[in-house]
């Protein structure tokens, strides 16, 4: 067996953007994936909303803290952009089933 | 842990630390001191002019000689229950111009002399406690709020990179490292040791800042792009739900008085210690707001907790932010605004969150140290006699902005004491 690629602290830019950008905006997928389909519903209460807005914070922080894993800027982008694919697909999908 | 991964998360460490590490040091040197705002405020508020307070059971007098003679209070004002040198005066009201905020204004309070007729003067409160927790949330940035918050967000958002990098590149030698303090004469051995035991003990606190910090930083964006995304724009009357509806009393309700709602509210909510109550006006009805505290549960705000009340029937009519009352959403979403603020369990976690505070001050100080230190080294090792112009400025930033910071905050507070009221307007 090949030994896995060497990780190098390069490509910087590229890495920290995709999970600065990418990392947001799976945050908001993930998290309208729980409002929508979370214990109570979309309109439960104001409370659950603040939670809502609350849980981008881990998960944005989350991301951009494991981004640098990725071997390039590219690969960060495309796998990334992919995991924003199928979440933002199950929300919209999801609201349209639900409505 | 592979020796690349570990590599790598160095570099990060050092770049976010490096960037970040001088204005986390502010935020925290000034956050620690906010755990004590209000002895803060108290012990700096000048004498008042004002008569000693009417007792609870005679305040009903008050608001009615201080709303015949200033009907412009009526449509908000405040009766404060846990009066104090910080707060002398029972009954307080702000009067604002069109655009100024909720702390603009001027603020007035009333009295009731010993002859019984009434006292009004115009309060100037003690702004040192604001102002450093102010310097706190946006370290002295010279630029508005909006601008501020997002920059101080960024910082937030390294500073959680900085920890989550941090661990990574101390795991594979944990255990042997930890509890090492190798005090002598190699000096960047024994800083390493030191922000390697703060920063492991104090990760759990460390967090919790960083996180609650981003929010904090971008709340209102965060829920700009949710309400589009995910709400479809619905996001207010999410906000809505649970409100108490303003209906207008039944005609010829007499609002209770403050005693009487004091006594409602207090075996509604036994252990909930009201602070003050606030009445706004609703197109002639009245609306209370009540502030107050209970050191068994955590708080909403950093020294409080909130409940609508009905005015004319003392009846708690939302509980979303009453400690020990509220459900579990509610309660959860306090749980995140108590870790930051460190407003639960009373005086023991005040100092105990003061001290993580100054020890976080202290574990930004050391890595700043540590980073000019192996500069020195390498620099020496390539046979360099001066230092490079980039360590030369960062070892003099960190001693300048530290040093500065307490210094800068200790005569503040200094002058608040023994200069108030010599600057009209001390703004942040």
């Amino acid at each position: 067996m090949k030994p896995p690629a060497q990780l190098r602290s390069e490509d910087w830019l590229g890495k920290a953007s995709a999970g600065l950008i990418c990392g947001f905006a799976l945050a908001i997928a993930l998290t309208g994936l729980f409002a929508w389909f979370g214990p109570g519903g979309l309109m439960h209460s104001s409370a659950k909303a603040q939670l809502n807005m609350w849980l981008v914070a881990p998960i944005w922080a989350a991301v951009l803290s494991v981004c640098f894993l990725f071997r390039s800027g590219a690969r960060a982008w495309s796998w990334l952009l992919f995991a924003n694919a199928v979440c933002y697909g199950a929300l919209f999908a999801g609201r349209w089933f639900a409505t | 842990m592979r020796t690349d991964i570990v590599r790598v998360y160095k570099d990060v460490h050092t770049w976010v630390g490096i960037i970040s590490g001088l204005a986390l040091f502010i935020a925290f040197y000034a956050g620690a001191l906010t755990m004590f705002e209000t002895p803060l405020e108290r012990w700096a508020s000048a004498p008042t002019t004002l008569a000693p307070p009417p007792p609870l059971t005679d305040t009903q007098q008050l608001i009615d000689a201080t709303l015949a003679a200033h009907p412009e209070a009526a449509n908000n004002y405040q009766i404060v229950v846990a009066t104090g040198p910080e707060q002398p005066a029972r009954m307080t009201w702000r009067v604002r111009k069109p655009g100024e905020g909720r702390n603009g204004g001027r603020l007035y309070a009333s009295s009731l002399a010993a002859d019984g007729s009434l006292q009004v003067v115009q309060q100037e409160p003690a702004q040192v406690a604001q102002l450093i927790d102010v310097l706190h949330q946006q370290i002295g940035l010279p630029f508005e709020h909006e601008i501020s918050m997002p920059i101080m967000g960024a910082i937030a958002l390294m500073y959680a990179l900085a920890l989550v990098s941090g661990v990574i590149i101390l795991l594979p030698t944990f255990v042997q490292d930890l509890f090492a303090l190798r005090l002598g004469k190699n000096l960047k051995r024994m800083w390493l040791d030191m922000h390697n035991v703060l920063g492991v003990l104090s990760l759990p606190f460390h967090l919790i800042m960083a996180l609650t910090s981003v929010i904090f930083a971008f709340h209102d964006q965060i829920y700009d792009v949710q309400n589009e995304v995910s709400y479809h724009g619905a996001l207010n009357q999410m906000f809505a739900i649970g409100e108490p509806s303003h209906t207008a009393p039944p005609d010829g309700a007499r609002p209770l008085t403050p005693a009487e709602l004091v006594a409602r509210i207090q075996s509604q909510a036994p252990g909930f210690e009201i602070a003050a109550m606030t009445f706004s006006n609703h197109e002639g009805a009245l609306e209370a707001r009540v502030s107050g505290s209970d050191p068994r549960y955590g708080h909403r705000a950093p020294t409080s907790g909130f409940a609508s009340v009905d005015p004319y029937s003392g009846e708690i009519v939302a509980r979303d932010f009453l400690p020990g009352q509220q459900d579990n959403w509610s309660a959860t979403l306090t749980g995140f605004f108590t870790l930051h603020f460190g407003s639960f369990g009373g005086n023991p976690v005040r100092w105990g969150y003061f001290l993580l505070g100054l020890a976080g001050a202290f574990l930004f100080y050391s890595g700043n140290l540590l980073w000019i230190e192996s500069r020195r080294k390498l620099e020496r090792r390539s046979g360099a006699v001066v230092q490079k112009r980039s360590t030369h400025v960062m070892a003099n930033l960190t001693i300048g902005v530290t040093a500065g910071c307490m210094a800068g905050i200790s005569l503040t507070i200094a002058a608040a004491k023994w200069l108030p009221g010599r600057v009209a307007d001390v703004g942040a």
